[in-house]
């Protein structure tokens, strides 16, 4: 679980992916994976990348796609490359 | 496209952005659903022309300035911000000397081998089938070295099954529908005395048609997602195999035996946990590939993506493209020195374990594989290498067809 330091950020990815996959932003937890919500299936999921892109400067590329498929790695990946 | 002689009206329209390399063929055969009138299209990063047929619809500047609208459309939606596919190599024998090097389809033809009824329609003679009936058996061998249980699945799917899997979004330019004359006296009595083809089509108003609930299948596997729907997995793992007709439109892209509206696959499908699919796909692949070998056959198998629709494609062929979910048995076709695809090792994730509510003992839905192959294109591949005489084939080949 993300420690309490990361809970704005972990805030903010919880209403990005709301808003990308286009649910209630109750329903996304801090733990959610793709395929855990119907809504997070393949264009969900690179919905959330275009987002993500937008917001943070991510790649959209095969290592990212392939990657950034819950809340804690998304976090995880936006940590190590928030000095780049 | 069809390489069909070029006549009628030629528009240019230089895109809106430079169009990758990687998508030039995906635009090219997109394009062909843009307007009824296109009859070919070449693209190249920075032009393209459209050849329309004024026979088909009268091409006024109206029509004209539609149609370079809607081309737009096709290449921003496709190109702009599209994500370079990573395509990995798995197997490549595409470096071989091969006897043959001419279009087999004159061949065919004078030989009664290939009888075209219609676009995409073709019937084919004792040698190709006898072909089939080879590569069939190979295809079957692999699904009993996994003790796969045969199956037999229907040509039709109902509509409802086809909206569950989403498949009205990604495909919806190759679908097929099937309908019959509404159950009323008058409208079949009509229909039997005044129905006559106009230029290849019924006359007959649609109003006679019952409401579309099924149309032709475009896969063998989803049958057994079918069968498998709305229930636990028993014992949690299951492996099938089948042959069956898959009927794709394809507009004018449909050419020769290479692209077919009516081809037949054998398929071999896993079900179950996600370990279990995916090392049963890559057993699979391993155990084609001496074959292939064997054969002499020229090709590679590669990562790909579906030929999703407009709309769709790009978010979708990047994500399979990342996740690995198709690779490809791409045969040369040394006639115009390009690859086609024979056969495919496919991953389709939870997906249809999802929509289908197909779980296995823990709840969790089920993953999905399977190995496809093209019996049609398979044959068409190896007469385009190895040509018609059969003393130039393999000897295993001649000896067992």
């Amino acid at each position: 679980m993300p420690s309490q330091i990361d809970q704005p950020l972990v805030g903010e990815i919880q209403a990005l992916l709301a808003e990308a996959i286009q649910v209630p932003v109750e329903m996304v937890t801090a733990d959610l994976t793709f395929g855990d919500l119907p809504q997070w299936d393949s264009l969900g999921h690179m919905e959330i990348l275009m987002r993500l892109e937008e917001k943070y400067g991510v790649e959209v590329n095969a290592e990212t796609i392939a990657r950034l498929v819950s809340i804690p790695e998304i976090l995880q990946f936006l940590k190590e490359n928030e000095h780049e | 496209m069809n390489n069909k002689p070029l006549t009628g009206v030629q528009v240019e329209i230089q895109p809106e952005i430079l169009i990758p390399d990687y998508l030039i063929g995906e635009i090219r055969s997109k394009l062909a659903y843009v307007d009824e009138s296109i009859t070919q299209a070449e693209v190249s990063p920075d032009h393209i022309v459209l050849h329309l047929d004024p026979a088909r619809q009268e091409i006024n500047a109206g029509r004209k300035s539609e149609i370079i609208h809607k081309t737009h459309q096709v290449v921003n939606s496709m190109a702009r911000g599209a994500f370079k596919p990573k395509i990995q190599v798995l197997e490549d024998h595409l470096d071989l000397q091969l006897p043959y090097q001419d279009d087999p389809m004159p061949e065919l033809a004078a030989l009664g081998e290939v009888s075209q009824e219609a676009e995409g329609i073709f019937t084919l003679g004792p040698l190709l089938c006898r072909l089939i009936d080879f590569f069939d058996r190979q295809f079957v061998d692999l699904g009993s070295s996994f003790d796969a249980e045969p199956r037999r699945f229907p040509t039709l799917i109902p509509a409802q099954f086809m909206e569950r899997v989403h498949y009205f979004r990604a495909f919806p330019h190759s679908l097929s529908f099937v309908t019959h004359l509404r159950e009323d006296l008058e409208v079949i009595d009509r229909f039997s005395e005044t129905a006559a083809c106009d230029q290849g089509s019924l006359n007959s108003p649609l109003e006679s048609f019952a409401r579309i609930k099924t149309l032709l299948s475009p896969a063998v596997c989803y049958h057994h997602y079918l069968a498998l729907a709305d229930k636990p997995l028993v014992g949690g793992k299951s492996i099938a195999t089948a042959v069956g007709s898959c009927f794709r439109y394809e507009a004018i892209n449909l050419t020769s035996l290479e692209r077919l509206w009516n081809f037949t696959m054998r398929e071999v499908i896993f079900v179950g946990s996600k370990d279990f699919v995916l090392e049963n796909r890559e057993t699979a692949r391993q155990r084609m590939e001496p074959f292939f070998k064997d054969l002499g056959l020229a090709y590679r198998v590669e990562s790909a993506n579906d030929p999703f629709f407009i709309g769709e494609f790009r978010k979708q062929a990047a994500f399979q493209s990342a996740f690995q979910l198709k690779f490809e048995i791409r045969a040369l076709l040394p006639y115009r020195n390009s690859t086609l695809a024979v056969g495919s090792y496919n991953y389709h994730q939870d997906f249809f374990g999802r929509n289908l509510n197909i779980t296995l003992p823990d709840g969790a839905p089920v993953h999905t594989c399977c190995a496809a192959f093209g019996l049609e294109r398979m044959a068409f591949a190896f007469v385009s290498q190895y040509g018609l005489d059969q003393k130039q084939w393999p000897a295993f080949v001649r000896d067992s067809i």
